[in-house]
């Protein structure tokens, strides 16, 4: 039987042919001695029944995976009657150069030039009849899902396995290496191969180990032969871009040119930075316009809404004070002042997801990395910053692609002051109570804050700690795209979902352990100093004393932040929801801070010790508790050490 | 071109495949094929900063991640050496 072999690209839409070809003749096995899948099938044509084998789909008939072994030893030693190399249309360009290696076999060759209607679609014209001529092999243009130019492939497949014809490739590798392949065949002719001897002389050039091993050569031979793997995969490409270009029409693509133009400003050495910082003050200004001028209030509404019902509720059903206290100061109070920040959030996140769709993040990340490098830091460091700027945990994790130890310690101690998303309701409070027009400034120092003092820290660590020289990379800066409203709307979605299910696990225990403790012991007042809770914040607060905010309050909301940083305005909800009924957050927290303490406690948030979660996996990634521990109390004192300063100079300078 | 491309990545602040693809007179797929030949033969290495070689599926942090991996390259010996031929 009359055997036609299959290879392409993955994604070619090979298997789409193979399934138009034999409909449901297939069978499914292995390739044998390997776990490659092998599909065979067959189709009748003129009364003669043709098999037909699905190769594995791949780029290349290399030696370095199992699918390249399977597919290339299939097409020598199988010896099909004709290969149908299944070219994708839209990219024919990278798909030549497996055709490349198929002419080099010496392989009878039909091309299915297939999705030719995506390529038309995308006005990528092909001139078929010149392809087809420069590469001396039919060329049948196909879409194999709609079952066009089927019967022409068909027919062309046919009519070259009648023929008798000796293909040969008409590459040439340069004058030394078509040497030298002359040569090689002539040492070849001596030996019985299967393979044809043009092609062992060219994959033996190319150091072929898997050819080495079957011909059982030595060392000696690769030493005398020597490597001339690049030269010949360049002569590869070198015809597959004079074929491509006498045969292939893009469209006119301005967008690379846009971006290029776009690039030279947004990268530049001097405006680069400005650049990124006003993009970054813009996103947070929008965020307040849009947030809470336009949506704020509905999320605040609907939970004081909700916590009227509840209360009535219980206590239409009877039940005991402390439930109705635990559901409506608890969790009502300390969650709703969490989750009243929704909008703001959603608005953020979507604002930050244009920015990573549109590939400005990458930018970001390349005009930091130029400032790290001028400091004599790793500037990969800075992918695993942004990466903090959404949860420090894959911050941390992100680190792991930094190969050199040193770097990866120091972008680890450093990726905690990287203000994630779990810390946003904590100033948004505060800039609610004592900023309300000036919040997108507030929350841009805020950010950049956690920047300057992450590289200053990080710079004192590698001249300290961690000495050595910071290795170099290159980052590649993908072009300019108009972002997707899916894209833009998941990234969104992923993390407000992500912190309403931190609200509803996490910090719901931390709020009710705490809420137990501001009870006990039985018979103090509630939310009292005099509880639990309010004697470890009095034990605490003479700490933050000088940083202006030494209450038990405000210290008992910092030490649930170490659980998890949502927690310490959940907490702040509780106590002063307790304390006064009716008084709102906001209004508690203007008696209770001064707009300077206000500001040296968003400072200590942002920069003291990291939470439990970041801590565990900074544990994890450093494998050492010594590591870890120096995590927390170090940035402990950073956090302690800036708070106070600013409390401190802030007096000084007459602020209050 | 697959040295060319070599001295492109050296020389450059940073890469951008379709700037490669102009000045070669080529495109921009046929640049990917070549980085991929390249890092396969051990010139350059890459490196996706998305690779922290947790499986996202199973990362309870994967939506907080980034979700635009931003690649990185490194000329490795071998390829310094064969540019400073």
């Amino acid at each position: 039987m009359n055997t036609i072999a299959l290879v392409g690209n993955p994604n070619s839409g090979k298997t789409t042919l193979f399934n138009a070809l034999t409909g449901s003749n297939q069978r499914v096995g292995n390739w044998p001695g390997v776990t490659v899948e092998k599909k065979e099938g067959n189709f009748k044509f003129n009364d003669v029944v043709y098999n037909v084998v699905d190769l594995p789909g791949t780029y290349s008939l290399g030696s370095f995976s199992e699918d390249e072994i399977v597919a290339r030893n299939y097409i020598l030693k199988g010896h099909p009657n004709v290969v149908i190399n299944v070219v994708d249309a839209t990219n024919i360009e990278r798909n030549l150069y497996l055709t490349t290696q198929l002419l080099e076999m010496g392989a009878k060759v039909v091309i299915a030039l297939n999705m030719i209607d995506e390529a038309n679609t995308k006005n990528i014209k092909v001139d078929i009849k010149t392809l087809s001529q420069k590469l001396g092999t039919p060329v049948i243009p196909t879409v194999a899902s709609k079952r066009k130019g089927i019967d022409k492939l068909i027919d062309e497949a046919v009519e070259l396995i009648n023929k008798d014809i000796d293909y040969k490739a008409n590459i040439s590798y340069g004058e030394n290496i078509d040497k030298e392949i002359k040569s090689l065949k002539g040492l070849l002719s001596k030996k019985n191969l299967d393979y044809p001897h043009q092609w062992i002389a060219i994959k033996l050039l190319e150091g072929d180990e898997y050819i080495y091993q079957m011909l059982n050569e030595n060392d000696t031979l690769k030493n005398q032969i020597g490597n001339y793997e690049l030269e010949i995969i360049d002569k590869r490409y070198e015809f597959i871009n004079n074929i491509s270009n006498l045969t292939v029409k893009l469209p006119e693509d301005n967008k690379e040119t846009l971006t290029d133009k776009i690039d030279k400003i947004i990268t530049n050495k001097f405006l680069g930075l400005p650049i990124f910082a006003l993009i970054m003050f813009a996103v947070f200004e929008l965020t307040f316009v849009i947030g809470e001028d336009l949506l704020g209030g509905i999320i605040g509404t609907g939970i004081e809404i909700l916590g009227e019902n509840l209360e009535q509720l219980l206590i239409y059903l009877s039940s005991p004070i402390w439930l109705v206290s635990f559901f409506t100061d608890g969790v009502i109070s300390g969650l709703g002042a969490v989750v009243e920040f929704i909008p703001l959030i959603l608005v953020l996140y979507m604002l930050m997801g244009f920015l990573e769709d549109s590939g400005y993040m990458a930018r970001a990340a390349y005009v930091m990395d130029n400032i790290m490098k001028a400091l004599g830091l790793q500037g990969k460091t800075f992918i695993s910053m942004i990466i903090g700027f959404g949860c420090n945990v894959p911050g941390v994790m992100a680190t792991r692609t930094l190969e050199d130890k040193r770097d990866r310690m120091i972008a680890i101690l450093i990726n905690p002051f990287m203000s994630c998303g779990a810390r946003i309701p904590i100033y948004l409070l505060f800039i609610s109570a004592f900023f309300p027009n000036n919040g997108g400034l507030v929350l841009f120092s805020l950010y950049s804050l956690g920047i300057i003092v992450a590289l200053l820290v990080a710079k004192i660590f590698s001249k300290t700690l961690f000495k050595g020289e910071p290795s170099y990379f290159i980052m590649e800066l993908p072009p300019y795209r108009l972002p997707t409203p899916r894209n833009v709307l998941r990234n969104m979605w992923d993390n407000v979902s992500e912190f309403l299910k931190r609200a509803g696990t996490t910090i719901l225990i931390v709020v009710t352990m705490l809420w137990i403790l501001a009870i006990l012991p039985m018979g103090v007042e509630p939310y009292s100093q005099n509880s639990l809770l309010g004697g470890i914040g009095t034990f605490i607060a003479p700490i933050f004393e000088p940083a202006g905010f030494g209450t038990w309050e405000a210290s008992v909301g910092l030490f649930s932040g170490i659980a998890a940083k949502e927690a310490v305005v959940a907490i702040l909800g509780m106590i002063y929801a307790g304390v006064e009924d009716g008084v709102q957050l906001t209004q508690a927290i203007q008696t209770a801070f001064t707009p300077l303490s206000a500001v040296s406690f968003m400072i200590m948030t942002l920069l003291y010790t990291p939470c439990a979660a970041t801590l565990g996996t900074i544990k994890k990634e450093t494998n050492s508790y010594k590591w870890t521990i120096f995590s927390a109390v170090y940035s402990f004192v950073i956090g302690w050490i800036m708070a106070v300063l600013v409390f401190q100079i802030g007096s000084l300078l007459g602020f209050s | 071109m697959l040295k060319e491309i070599l001295k492109e990545i050296k020389d450059k602040k940073y890469i951008s495949k379709a700037n490669i693809a102009s000045k070669l007179n080529t495109n921009e797929n046929v640049i990917e094929q070549a980085f991929y030949q390249l890092a396969r033969m051990g010139y350059i290495e890459e490196n996706n900063m998305n690779s922290c070689n947790y499986k996202c599926s199973s990362c309870s942090f994967a939506s907080l991640c980034n979700k635009v991996p931003i690649n990185t390259i490194i000329i490795t010996k071998k390829g310094e050496k064969l540019l400073n031929k």
